[in-house]
């Protein structure tokens, strides 16, 4: 598989689309002679079955292992080529598709020769990026260790249940084990289910004494480290101080949120104005109250309106609890206008029977509780209305409680404090991550009822079961681009992990400074602003790595003539609004050559580098809107670097403009036109950059900082936004507290460095300072003491000739 | 190796292709609509319709879906298939009046105007759901799909809502032949937010 590149390009004629735009045999006479081109061929569909046919053909002929499509999207086309090649072994990441006709064919009114010439700098990029793949081996999952549910919620008994179900054996941790005891206290985090105890009842007992079950009672969690199939839990051990570690496989987490009474703002006292859960530990334990009960659902009120579905079920089975025991009660329900009542006909009609008094009161006058009062307007006459009352129910409040937020911590599944836990970050493709989820149950994901906890608890189950299964057959792969570290370069600075967002780097094992990290690939969403932080480049991207972005956009900026640039788009925002561009035959500068990534986030600051020491004379990078980002902050990470690289122009005299940001939304291709006419435009009053020798330098000085200086790259990536940061120093807003530290002056010293180890490089003879200096644009003084410091590491020497030093390479 | 003729061409096409596969390979335009390369074909536009021949007997299919077969006789321009064209096209333009996309291609093939009554003059959907198998083939999610039966059915989120499971991809975008999607996708992916965090002090 890792033998030499043989590349099969294969160009499109797409019926009448692209064939006439594009001279297509000019084309092929180009791609053909580029090294490791094994077969080029023009095809009427290579995407249909006879085109398909031809490339097997070429494959199995020509032994074929990398192909590139030059054709339509790839966003669309890419996924039929993998399937269909795939028995053929062509994985993914082999196969590169480039979109002539939207990119090329019906965008610009270039002769067809000319759109010939610009079709074949693109697939030469493509080809020069094939020839870098080292493909990886399709990476089989095993997990040998059970799997463990934590967390104490209800969902737990549901999720074992489904487990044993499956003839799985698993851990149970939960802080209470006598099922009237769990129940007695449920109604703390689920309301108004009293129903359905008994059956939750028979799940709990049917648990405790399944033979497939291990029970830890009265544990908590208190550490995890590994990756999926091999993690290391520490949980407490009931009545000692000692921890003790389990070899868990996977990891099913059971929250539950917390309901708490409103603030005194609605007038919550406990005795008189309750809130639900008062009342429901009431009635069920005590007396059924007499008199007049109003519920007010004020979750409108409070904020949370989502949940005003959920409190009027309460709110309407513990009506229905009052009325059905008690006749001297009265109830009546207030509730705003906006929310539609959330019964079903037969429990309506349940309603009228009982005499359970529905209240909407309109949407614009907060209800107000006065003593024996509550005070609404009404909806249809907005007049003023009050009813009497001799108890005022609230609605709780609703969030993840104090417990569950500190299990999430440790679980590493939470980034910031909110309301709710969130599934995941990252909004990417299913297939681009190998877990589907991260088998979260319970009310602390979101606010829910009993019902649905339950069934979260299953799904987990089943889930994890299924995952079992298929480690069980050796068929769980992780997917193809993901981070993978190489333990020997990793330091242990822990830069990555902090960035990542989607909890898939972990530390190997124990705690402490200099262990090695590790990725979980099946957590790992493979958005890479991780490997393109790292100082010491010590992650890569699998199948995507900087190598191969490095090696296309140096292929394509040396191909480049005049004003022409290169463009990097987002595959979820600038990709898309150039396909949908070119769909709709927008007409826009030709000079753009857009190459597709998957995020913005992934382009090391090397790869900017590299395009203007190849030749470009400008670099554009297309994003989504900030805040909108697929991968939540690959696009602030991209601003970051570009910065930094836009700080090294300004100290080298390049204009700081050649490398810009842009942001696209899909569905505004116009705007991508407009953002593409704008840039080219500045770019062509610009000019290229003026090919010296002295700019080639300054340029190559650039790259080699971005790329192998430590000192720099950590200062980079340590002032790139947090995923638990809402705003942080390296944003647009504290830009500028951030270039007035000390992160300008390690920059111009670093590049000092870098540029005077060129010089010495270059030639072994001695130099002086004058000559230095003449070399060097710089101040003296600074110079001076670079020179000093290179001497003191014993890089340079320095000799004196009549009382005047010289300095020339040690080696 | 199976042979047959395209408009009285001899032709060559593997088992397993369909007649439409054949006639792109030898370059031969048929229109289609709800038919696109990178996902399954459904046969619901009916724009593909090409007649097959034996002697005085004929029939029209619908190429995107029709697999080849030893000695058939494909012809894709007769007064028959043009005729049910013109038909397709006077149906598509009455359903999806505002779409630019179908206007354009009915006025290629000598269409342009339509004899049934336009029910919404601001339609651009045809209901062809190429977008919901690009969104469950490609993407590999079903955040859209039809909603609704016979002549209500409609493409949409569940419950009209924007909806968690969309990864705002634009797959449908892209892949909607009529333009339809550029104006529903705000209503499935929900409308992007731009929360800007307030300054600290």
């Amino acid at each position: 598989m890792n033998d030499k590149p043989k590349i099969g390009v294969f160009i499109c004629k797409c019926g009448q689309k692209i064939d006439p735009f594009i001279d297509l045999s000019a084309m092929k006479v180009t791609v053909s002679k580029t090294d490791d081109v094994t077969c080029c061929e023009v095809l009427p569909y290579p995407c249909l079955e006879p085109g398909m046919t031809e490339i097997i053909k070429s494959i199995k002929e020509k032994e074929v292992n990398r192909l590139v499509v030059a054709g339509c999207e790839s966003r669309l086309m890419l996924k039929k080529f993998e399937k269909r090649l795939e028995s053929e072994g062509l994985k993914k990441g082999q196969i590169d598709v480039v979109n002539l006709r939207g990119h090329v064919a019906a965008v610009s009114d270039l002769s067809p020769k000319e759109k010939a010439e610009k079709g074949a700098r693109l697939v030469n990029a493509s080809i020069a990026e094939m020839r870098a793949l080292h493909p990886s081996i399709q990476q089989n999952v095993h997990i040998e260790h059970p799997p463990m549910i934590l967390g104490g919620g209800v969902a737990s008994f549901t999720a074992a249940q489904e487990l044993a179900r499956k003839g799985i054996e698993c851990y149970l941790s939960i802080p209470e084990t006598d099922p009237d005891i769990i129940l007695q206290q449920l109604y703390q985090k689920y309301l108004g289910e009293r129903s359905n105890y008994p059956r939750l009842k028979k799940i709990i007992e049917d648990v405790l004494k399944n033979d497939r079950v291990t029970i830890l009672p009265e544990t908590e969690i208190v550490s995890l480290s590994g990756i999926t199939g091999d993690y290391s839990a520490a949980l407490t051990v009931p009545g000692e101080l000692n921890r003790k570690r389990y070899q868990v496989g996977t990891i099913i987490a059971c929250l539950d949120g917390e309901l708490t009474a409103p603030g005194p703002e609605f007038g919550y006292d406990g005795k008189t104005v309750l809130c639900q859960t008062d009342l429901e530990n009431i009635i069920y334990n005590a007396v059924i109250p007499s008199g007049q009960t109003v519920f007010w659902i004020n979750d409108y009120e409070t904020g949370q309106e989502e949940y005003a579905r959920l409190s009027t079920r309460s709110a309407w089975t513990m009506s229905r609890h009052i009325l059905e025991n008690s006749k001297k009660s009265q109830v009546i329900i207030l509730y705003n206008q906006k929310m539609s009542l959330p019964l079903t006909a037969s429990e309506r009609s349940l309603s009228r029977k009982l005499g359970i008094i529905w209240v909407p009161y309109d949407k614009a006058v907060q209800p107000v509780i006065q003593l024996g009062f509550v005070s609404f307007g009404g909806v249809n006459d907005h007049l003023e209305h009050e009813i009497p009352w001799d108890r005022i129910v609230l609605s709780p409040i609703r969030k993840i409680g104090g417990n569950s937020m500190q299990t999430a911590k440790i679980l590493g599944i939470i980034h910031e404090e909110s309301e709710f836990l969130g599934v995941h970050h990252a909004k990417v493709r299913p297939e681009m991550v190998g877990r589907e989820e991260s088998y979260l149950a319970g009310s602390a994901r979101y606010s829910c009822d009993l019902n649905e906890a339950l069934n979260q608890g299953k799904q987990a189950g089943k889930k994890n079961a299924e995952m079992y299964q298929k480690s069980a057959e050796n068929t769980l792969f992780a997917p193809r681009v993901v981070c993978i570290v190489d333990t020997t370069k990793c330091v242990g600075c822990g830069q990555c992990q902090e960035i990542c967002d989607c909890g898939g780097i972990g530390i190997a094992e124990g705690l402490g400074g200099g262990i090695p990290r590790v990725v979980d690939p099946m957590v790992c969403t493979g958005g890479g602003t991780c490997a393109a932080a790292c100082p010491y480049q010590a992650l890569t991207l699998q199948n995507n790595t900087n190598d191969q972005r490095e090696a296309r956009v140096g292929e394509l900026a040396k191909q480049l003539k005049n004003n022409e640039f290169v463009a990097f788009a987002c595959s979820w925002a600038g990709l898309p609004a150039a396909d949908n561009a070119g769909n709709r035959g927008l007409n826009y500068n030709p000079d753009i050559h857009i190459i597709g990534i998957p995020c913005v986030g992934q382009i090391d600051p090397s790869v900017m580098a590299r395009a203007f020491v190849d030749g470009a004379p400008g670099l554009l990078l297309v994003g989504c809107d900030p805040e909108n980002c697929h991968h939540s902050f690959g696009v602030d990470h991209a601003w970051s670097r570009v910065n930094i690289l836009k700080k090294l122009f300004t100290l080298c005299g390049f204009d700081r403009r050649r490398i810009t940001m842009a942001h696209a939304d899909l569905n505004h291709p116009e705007d991508f036109v407009k953002t593409v006419e704008s840039f080219s435009k500045m770019l062509k009053a610009l000019g290229p950059i003026e090919k010296t020798p002295d700019n080639q330098k300054k340029l190559e000085s650039i790259y080699k900082l971005v790329k192998t200086n430590s000192r720099v790259r950590l200062l980079l990536s340590s002032g790139l936004r947090r995923p638990w940061e809402a705003t942080y120093r390296g944003d647009q807003r504290y830009a500028l507290e951030y270039d007035r530290s000390d992160f300008m002056d390690a920059l111009k010293e670093e590049l000092l460095k870098v540029r005077l180890e060129g010089i010495f490089r270059e030639e072994s003879r001695p130099f002086d300072l004058d000559e230095i200096i003449s070399k060097v644009v710089d101040d003296q003084n600074r110079i001076i003491n670079q020179l000093s410091e290179l001497v003191a590491e014993g890089a340079i020497e320095r000799t004196y000739k009549q009382g005047k030093p010289f300095y020339l390479s040690a080696n | 190796m199976i042979t047959f003729n395209i408009n009285d061409t001899e032709v060559q096409a593997e088992p397993g292709w369909t007649v439409l596969e054949t006639a792109r390979q030898y370059e031969i335009e048929i229109p289609t609509l709800c038919y696109h390369e990178a996902v399954s074909s459904s046969g619901a536009c009916r724009l593909c319709m090409v007649e097959l021949k034996d002697g005085s007997w004929s029939k029209l299919v619908a190429s995107c879906i029709y697999p080849v077969a030893e000695g058939i006789n494909v012809y894709t321009e007769t007064e028959r298939v043009k005729n049910v064209r013109r038909w397709v096209f006077e149906m598509l333009l009455a359903q999806c009046p505002a779409s630019g996309e179908i206007k354009q291609l009915a006025a290629k093939h000598g269409v342009e105007s339509t004899r049934f009554s336009i029910k919404d003059p601001d339609e651009e959907c045809m209901v062809c759901g190429l977008c919901t198998r690009a969104c469950e083939e490609i993407v590999g999610l079903s955040a859209i799909s039809m909603v609704d039966r016979g002549v209500h059915k409609k493409i949409g989120a569940p419950f009209s809502r924007p909806t968690e499971v969309c990864v705002a991809c634009g797959c449908c975008v892209t892949i909607c032949p009529t333009g339809a999607m550029r104006s529903r996708i705000d209503a499935v992916r929900g409308i992007p937010k731009i929360t800007l965090t307030p300054l600290a002090v």
